[in-house]
């Protein structure tokens, strides 16, 4: 089967044109991994490359809507992981999930009512690769991902396909540095009351990396809730990508969504594309976005040039503040620190 | 100390200082008065050496050197502070953070040994406490949420800070209620030195009562039309700008 | 939900008013055959005495047409348009030019006054030219003496075609490229009529100029061209305003309106539409397909658009600015109604270029009954645009629940010191504020109206005077039900 892969002239593509970054050989026929641990009790964990799959993965392997390139990762992917949280289980240290090598890979993750799990996910950034994850959340699940993508020369797409039930709670921070071509897609329903989602990601680009994050978060029902906070630093000839859609159907009154993106740029090769698309089909509703690029603040850069901070210094320390509310909100402090280090260390070389 | 020959200052291609003199001693305090629109910031912001505001003519000596050729972080490490009128907020940079900082980069630049963290702390306290500025102040984000008063208290305590040689405050009392004022007036006062030169720059003689000028220059339409003692703005006060604009003419 | 909120909705729903403007003038029709293909053209160019280089260009964009296809893009649903079962050309048989309106057929002076334009009352009161083109050809032009002083011409592009052919051939498809869109190029092959207007340098027009204009006879595609052209230093204000009769088959409108400002010149177009709307089931309303476009070809140039729409069945428009020239500036502002079943996919392209060029979009939309309106904005700031500005603010109100909003911006920056800011929100009449209203003393439908025109009411200010008042009583008119 020929999947026929993205170019520009999709839509939903036109700032990432994966066919031409990914040349003739496409993303090839091997596996990727997915590589998890530690495996605390009450984590059931399948390997997908095993034969005699558990009902509960055949229950949700593959059922959520899946987009074009996504489609072409479960039909060929080979390997890849399906772990469950059990009910009720809160599990207190942060489960490590890495995607490695080249190809397609899939992920199962599903947490059982009243569960609750940290996630910790790094890309391996030496490998083109194309990788599919779905998520359930049961009822007052709660899950807590941080998600850091290092800079890549290769391509590296990843779709997040996720469902909520009542009340279960999602809070996530995507820190990416960009790739030859990187493209992180969420598709989330929110589809029972009470349920939430917390959306935040930095992207720190420079030379000519890309970075395109496109969210899809769907209110099916009311009392609802979506935040979304991204904030991209592009240097160099980079190119920062944001495309962000919230649908509210009808009936879903009751829901509350915000959506902010900012990029800044710091020279004349740089590029940011923003699209937060709102669509509301019912009426008592909520709903708020916010994009701007623009340079940094000319009155904070002279304040703090004026009591004596050196304008490269003054520009790190604004580039650093502006960026900062969208890591704060990492629950857990160790994590917050390792994506605050990693975005030090790329500003710094973006402002070298 | 300071010496401003005939200078001529255009914003966005309009011409707003023309052609101002003047000229403060070390341990003098200045005033500056003027109506709305009279090139009070401008000044204050020439001086400091803001982008977009362009010397077309006109020099400022300051200590015997052209301020002009200087970075504002240049003319801040020896030793000009300017305390704005409004202090920027600057989200995800705490207080404390950026007065060590800004302490260090100046005593780098004058090729003295940076203080660690725990020096910062210790000097900042010190001179906090004096000007009500409270430790949770400094864990604060710089000036977000911070009420006008706080603002200004703490533009004040970085003056005490920076100690600088030349210190120009761009409207300082406004704002401020008679309480702030004059917490902020005697923050100041403690800072007179003869050393240390000051330019006060208000539109109200108020601050003047608390704060006494030795001198006092009124500024309109870009020009220093009068000067004299500190009966001046009591003069200003009784007549208004409009008539001693037209009694100097 | 409180039933005061519940009885508001229903008034809105009920909101298939009696089309004021519903109604047919029997005047004979000289017609082209029905279909289009190049003898139809030729028709029209003959028909207009048309020399023959325009007759060239016609057959060059109708040849271009025919190999074309037409966009599927938008999220509008409407049936296939079958471009061969309609008539290209209407014109009332007794037309050519008036000198007075003494000379006009009492019949269509009778339209006019349906309508709401009597002309003599416009000249007396309001001082405004009026170019009234009544289908596809312009029956009266009135105030050309005070306008021939200011050497401003103002006349329809037939005659502008004729009398200033250099004039028209300089910038006659240099905004609106004949091979721009599927419409635009039907639009240049088949294009009946339209305004054309130069302002010389330095002059100030000194009135504000006018179309008014119809689609009358049935199955007629109303094909406008419209070319405003502002000399170095210039104003012109422009005010564009349409209505059509009640018909059960959808008539077609693919409009090109392309505007030019030179050095320091300022052109401010305003349009308040109201087609028909089709019936609540849908049917029968008009479809309207334009492309206007501003070229701020000159530095510290300006053009701004102002539109209030309440709806054709089916709108496919997106004035927009090509910021040239140094300091320009590009505005757009508009009220967007939609209800019943009125889709309208509406917005706006702003493309920075120059430097120092500004930007200012404010976008009201209202969705009611089971309307779709879609905002569709396009920032773009090109390489070289440093420190271009732009703002955008674009609402919805939405009333009821089965009505929807959609709103796309897409901002695109390759220019590091440029600033792009975008925001929006989306609301419902609050009951508190209709409770407010009500307890002072309001009935439901002028709260209603007060709380619309009070969230429309930015785009309102910037309509010059006479339209204003009007717009803001169509505002009022669309979501009052069957009152006033």
């Amino acid at each position: 089967m020929t999947a026929v892969l993205p170019t520009r002239r999709i839509e939903e593509w036109k700032y990432s044109d994966l066919a031409r970054a990914l040349g003739d050989t496409g993303f090839g026929e091997d596996s990727a991994r997915a590589l998890v641990g530690p495996i605390a009790q009450g984590i059931d964990v399948f390997s997908l490359d095993e034969p005699n799959r558990p009902e509960w993965v055949k229950a949700q392997y593959g059922k959520l809507p899946a987009n074009s390139v996504s489609a072409v990762s479960l039909a060929k992917a080979r390997g890849g992981v399906a772990l469950r949280v059990h009910k009720n289980k809160h599990v207190e240290a942060p489960l490590a999930l890495d995607f490695a090598g080249r190809g397609h890979v899939r992920a199962l993750l599903v947490l059982d009512e009243g569960a609750s799990l940290t996630l910790v996910e790094r890309c391996d950034p030496s490998e083109t690769r194309n990788a599919g994850f779905e998520i359930v959340l049961g009822r007052n699940a709660r899950l807590d991902h941080v998600r850091i993508a290092p800079n890549s020369s290769a391509v590296q797409v990843e779709e997040i396909s996720m469902t909520l039930a009542h009340d279960a709670q999602y809070r996530a921070h995507f820190a990416n540095f960009g790739a030859k071509l990187s493209r992180l897609e969420l598709a989330i329903a929110l589809q029972g009351e009470g349920a939430g989602v917390d959306l935040s990601g930095v992207s720190v680009l420079s030379d000519s990396s890309h970075a395109d994050v496109t969210t899809q978060v769907t209110h099916a029902v009311g009392q609802t809730q979506s935040l979304q906070l991204f904030k991209k630093v592009v240097g160099g000839g980079a190119q920062a990508v944001y495309q962000g859609k919230v649908t509210v159907m009808p009936n879903a009154d009751g829901s509350d969504s915000r959506q902010t993106a900012k990029a800044l740029l710091l020279g004349p090769r740089a590029e940011a594309d923003l699209k937060p698309e709102l669509e509301i089909l019912a009426d008592d509703v909520k709903c708020a976005h916010g994009a701007a690029v623009g340079d940094l603040d000319a009155d904070s850069l002279f304040y703090l040039r004026a009591r004596g901070i050196p304008e490269k210094n003054a520009r790190h320390l604004l580039l650093h503040a502006f960026l900062e509310d969208a890591v704060q909100g990492i629950a857990n402090v160790d994590l917050r620190e390792m994506v605050r280090g990693a975005v030090a260390r790329a500003l710094d070389e973006v402002t070298a | 100390m300071l010496e401003i020959k005939n200078l001529h200052v255009a914003v966005d291609g309009k011409e707003i200082l023309r052609g101002l003199s003047l000229r403060v001693d070390a341990g003098e305090v200045h005033a500056i008065m003027g109506p709305n629109g009279s090139g009070k910031s401008t000044l204050s912001y020439a001086l400091a050496g803001r982008a977009g505001y362009e010397v077309t003519e006109g020099s400022i000596m300051y200590r015997g050197e052209d301020l002009g050729a200087l970075a504002p972080e240049e003319r801040a490490a020896k030793g000009v502070f300017l305390a704005m009128q409004y202090p920027v907020e600057i989200p995800g940079v705490t207080t404390m953070m950026f007065l060590k900082s800004a302490i260090n980069a100046q005593r780098r630049a004058r090729g003295e040994d940076e203080l660690d963290a725990v020096a910062v702390l210790k000097t900042v306290r010190k001179k906090a406490a004096a000007l009500n500025v409270s430790e949770e102040m400094l864990k604060r984000a710089l000036n977000v949420g911070f009420s006008g008063g706080e603002k200004k208290r703490l533009e004040i305590l970085q003056m005490a800070l920076f100690e600088p040689k030349l210190a120009i405050l761009d409207e300082t009392d406004s704002g401020l209620d008679i309480d702030a004022l004059r917490l902020v007036a005697e923050g100041v006062n403690a800072l007179r030195a003869p050393e240390r030169a000051m330019l006060l720059i208000t539109h109200y003689q108020r601050l003047l009562d608390y704060i006494v000028p030795d001198r006092i220059h009124v500024l309109a339409k870009g020009r220093i039309i009068a000067e004299g003692g500190k009966e001046l703005a009591l003069e200003l006060e009784a007549k208004g700008y409009e008539q001693i604009i037209k009694d100097a003419a | 939900m409180s039933s005061a909120v519940l009885e508001t909705k229903q008034q809105v729903a009920e909101l298939g008013e009696k089309y004021k403007y519903g109604f047919v003038t029997d005047i004979e029709m000289e017609r082209a055959p029905k279909g289009l293909s190049e003898d139809t053209v030729r028709y029209i160019s003959a028909k207009k005495g048309e020399p023959q280089w325009m007759l060239e260009w016609r057959l060059g964009a109708f040849r271009r047409w025919v190999s074309m296809r037409e966009p599927t893009w938008a999220k509008v649903h409407y049936p296939p348009i079958d471009y061969q079962n309609a008539y290209y050309y209407a014109a009332p048989k007794n037309t050519p030019k008036k000198q007075s309106l003494d000379e006009v057929d009492p019949k269509l002076l009778e339209t006019y006054k349906k309508l709401g334009i009597p002309l003599s009352e416009q000249m007396a009161l309001a001082g405004v030219a009026v170019d009234a083109v009544f289908d596809s050809v312009s029956v009266a032009t009135t105030f050309k003496e005070k306008l021939n002083q200011a050497g401003v011409i103002f006349c329809p592009i037939s005659e502008a075609i004729r009398d200033y052919p250099d004039l028209v051939k300089k910038y006659l498809g240099t905004v609106v490229p004949v091979t721009d869109n599927f419409f635009a190029t039907l639009n240049s092959a088949v294009f009946s009529d339209g305004t054309f207007v130069y302002v010389p340098k330095g002059v100030r027009c000194p009135m504000e100029l006018s179309t008014y204009f119809r689609i009358n006879a049935s199955e007629t595609g109303q094909f406008e061209r419209t070319l405003i052209v502002a000399d170095e230093g210039s104003y012109v204000s422009y005010l564009e305003g349409c209505t059509a009769p009640k018909r059960d088959e959808n008539q077609l409108h693919a409009a090109v309106v392309e505007l030019v400002a030179l050095d320091h010149a300022e052109i401010k177009y305003s349009t308040v539409q109201n087609w028909y709307p089709g019936d609540e089931e849908g049917k029968g309303g008009i479809y309207n397909f334009v492309t206007k476009r501003g070229d701020c070809r000159g530095v510290h140039s300006k053009i701004s658009w102002t539109q209030v729409e309440t709806g054709s069945a089916i709108t496919w428009k997106y004035p927009s600015c090509i910021l040239r020239g140094d300091h320009s500036v590009g505005e757009f502002y508009s009220i967007a109604i939609a209800n019943n079943f009125q889709q309208a996919d509406t917005g706006t392209k702003m493309t920075h270029l120059g430097r120092n060029t500004r930007s200012r979009i404010i976008s009201k939309g209202i969705s009611a009954g089971k309307a779709q309106n879609t905002y569709r904005g396009l920032v773009s700031v090109y390489g070289k645009a440093d420190n271009a500005r732009n703002f955008t603010q674009c609402d919805s109100l939405l009333i009821g629940s089965n009505c929807g909003a959609h709103t796309v911006p897409y901002i695109e920056s390759r220019n590091p010191t440029a600033r792009v800011e975008h925001e929006a929100t989306t609301s419902k009449i609050a009951e508190d504020q209709l409770f407010y209203c009500l307890q002072r003393g309001l009935n439901q439908e002028e709260a209603v109206a007060l709380i619309v025109n009070g969230f429309c009411k930015e785009v309102l200010q910037q309509l010059p005077m006479e339209f204003a008042v009007e717009a803001q009583k169509l505002v009022g008119i669309s979501l009052e039900g069957s009152v006033g």
